[in-house]
């Protein structure tokens, strides 16, 4: 694979109970690129993140991340990879401190203090830094849980739902908190997300998935151009209505 | 095997038992109970009939060791248990850990819970009924390690049929430990099982293990023989274990079923 990309998946196919929920999908994200991965529910997103983070195996398909090879290279892969899902809790009874402290020490990081503490002042942190997780707001949540992910420096951050069930306010915080991630260290962005303006303002690139394949890739601009349509809420929303009509059929 | 990441692991569960108290139930409360139990039991007997004066430290030897298999099967189990509970598993499966590396954390701190259990049994035993395991001598150290050896087994096959079957499953960290009580002869001879069960108690490296601590005790030397029968089987039963939490693994990553736990 091109040392430039970060994720290089080839041929990637899954089956859950004889349904694809992936087939034969070519997936390349380029280093710093920043990626948005959309689609209905069912479309095979989260599933095709999974085998990126060498959780799921694919049936069939080949993935290398950031130049090695799943499953053997699993490790060092997520060395340079770096997870957050909206949906996921933080460990409980650990304060937000000691929960940064613990993920460094997975992700290898010998003397974690003074990367943790840098951290949490760059991410404003400080307040919540003694609290535990479980007295963190949702939004506070996801601050901590992205902050978690990057303090190895990964070149690819993999977020599923970032800001599910956050306030605009501070949903905009997070995507805030995440450009700054990507200018400081030119980190890859790779973004499911069911909000249409928050991967218009994250992304440069997306992806439309439906039935787990790719039926659109491009600028938000350019898929909108190619179903003719306003904006990306316009393309999803025809992509939604075709799988229901298919459906249907 | 990264250390860093391994010591990560013990720090994580260290950390949990450390801020819930109800976890210090299995290592300062249940043996004690263990310890009532069974040493009340025995000093019973062996006021009934002279003759049964062993059964203090039969019984309580048995417990000790018992204890010991259990506490390592059980923090082998429930530690892997601990990040589906609080919804942690795919925070952990996406980091660099690998799953040895998990293991052996949990092992490790494993073996610290079992010091420490091991700490109050000994206590107790010798304030209320003036029994010290060490009378077993030095022998107690073989046969400790063979009875961890098997809790790791034990233990692996727990998390292998939670990785298939879910929660479901999490049952058998608790009940398994109470069929190798009942079939391994932790506090009788194998000949006083029924005959049906005797066979099925003979193959067991556990059996072997308890028989050697009542052979010490009885006063007839370290069994050397019967140390090598049970090592022979642990080793066995280490490699199948291995081999089923393996395929289990891979069977969890095939067919997607981290989705449980997310």
């Amino acid at each position: 694979m091109s040392s430039s990309l970060v994720v290089d998946a080839r041929g990637l196919v899954k089956v859950f109970k004889g349904q694809p929920a992936v087939d034969q999908l070519d997936l390349a994200v380029p280093a710093g690129a920043r990626l948005g991965l959309l689609g209905p529910n069912g479309a095979g997103k989260t599933t095709t993140l999974l085998m990126l983070l060498g959780v799921i195996a694919p049936d069939s398909g080949e993935i290398d991340i950031a130049g090695h090879r799943l499953p053997h290279g699993r490790s060092k892969a997520m060395e340079h990879v770096g997870f957050v899902a909206g949906y996921l809790p933080l460990p409980e009874n650990l304060t937000v401190r000691e929960a940064l402290s613990l993920f460094a020490g997975f992700a290898g990081i010998r003397k974690p203090t003074a990367i943790v503490e840098e951290a949490i002042e760059t991410f404003n942190l400080t307040e919540l830094a003694d609290k535990r997780n479980q007295e963190l707001s949702s939004g506070q949540r996801t601050l901590v849980s992205i902050t978690k992910a990057i303090l190895h420096k990964p070149r690819l951050l993999v977020l599923d739902e970032p800001t599910a069930s956050l306030d605009p306010d501070m949903a905009a915080r997070v995507r805030e908190a995440l450009l700054v991630i990507h200018r400081r260290d030119q980190t890859a962005l790779l973004v499911t997300s069911h909000n249409m303006r928050e991967v218009e303002a994250l992304c440069e690139r997306v992806i439309l998935m439906s039935r787990g394949k790719i039926v659109a890739d491009g600028t938000p601009a350019a898929i909108a151009t190619q179903f003719a349509v306003d904006d990306l809420e316009g393309a999803f929303l025809a992509v939604a209505a075709e799988l229901r009509e298919g459906g249907a059929r | 095997m990264n250390l860093v990441r391994v010591g990560a692991v013990i720090r994580r569960h260290w950390l949990i038992l450390w801020r819930s108290p109800h976890r210090w139930f299995e290592i300062a409360f249940w043996p004690v109970m263990d310890v009532i139990l069974w040493g009340s039991l025995g000093y019973f007997i062996a006021q009934e009939n002279e003759a049964s004066r062993a059964s203090i430290p039969y019984l309580l030897a048995g417990l000790m060791l018992f204890w010991t298999l259990t506490q390592v099967q059980m923090t082998g189990s429930t530690t892997f248990m601990e990040e589906t509970w609080t919804r942690n598993l795919l925070n952990v499966l996406t980091t660099p850990v690998k799953p040895l590396e998990y293991l052996a954390g949990t092992s490790v701190f494993g073996l610290a819970k079992l010091f420490l259990t091991l700490l109050t049994l000994t206590i107790t035993t010798i304030l209320l009924y003036g029994f010290d395991l060490r009378a077993v001598g030095w022998s107690v150290i073989p046969i400790v390690t063979l009875l961890v050896l098997n809790g790791w087994a034990l233990a692996l096959v727990v998390i292998g049929l939670i990785l298939r079957f879910g929660q479901s499953a999490e049952i058998l960290t608790w009940g398994l430990n109470y069929v190798v009580l009942a079939v391994s002869g932790v506090f009788f001879p194998v000949e006083a099982l029924p005959a049906g069960l005797r066979q099925i108690a003979n193959v067991l490296p556990t059996t072997h293990a308890f028989a050697a601590a009542r052979d010490v005790l009885d006063g007839n030397g370290v069994p050397w023989g019967r140390l090598g029968i049970s090592l022979m089987g642990t080793v066995v039963a280490l490699i199948l274990a291995t081999w089923f939490g393996a395929a289990m693994l891979r069977l969890f990553r095939s067919r997607g079923f981290v989705t449980r736990y997310s």
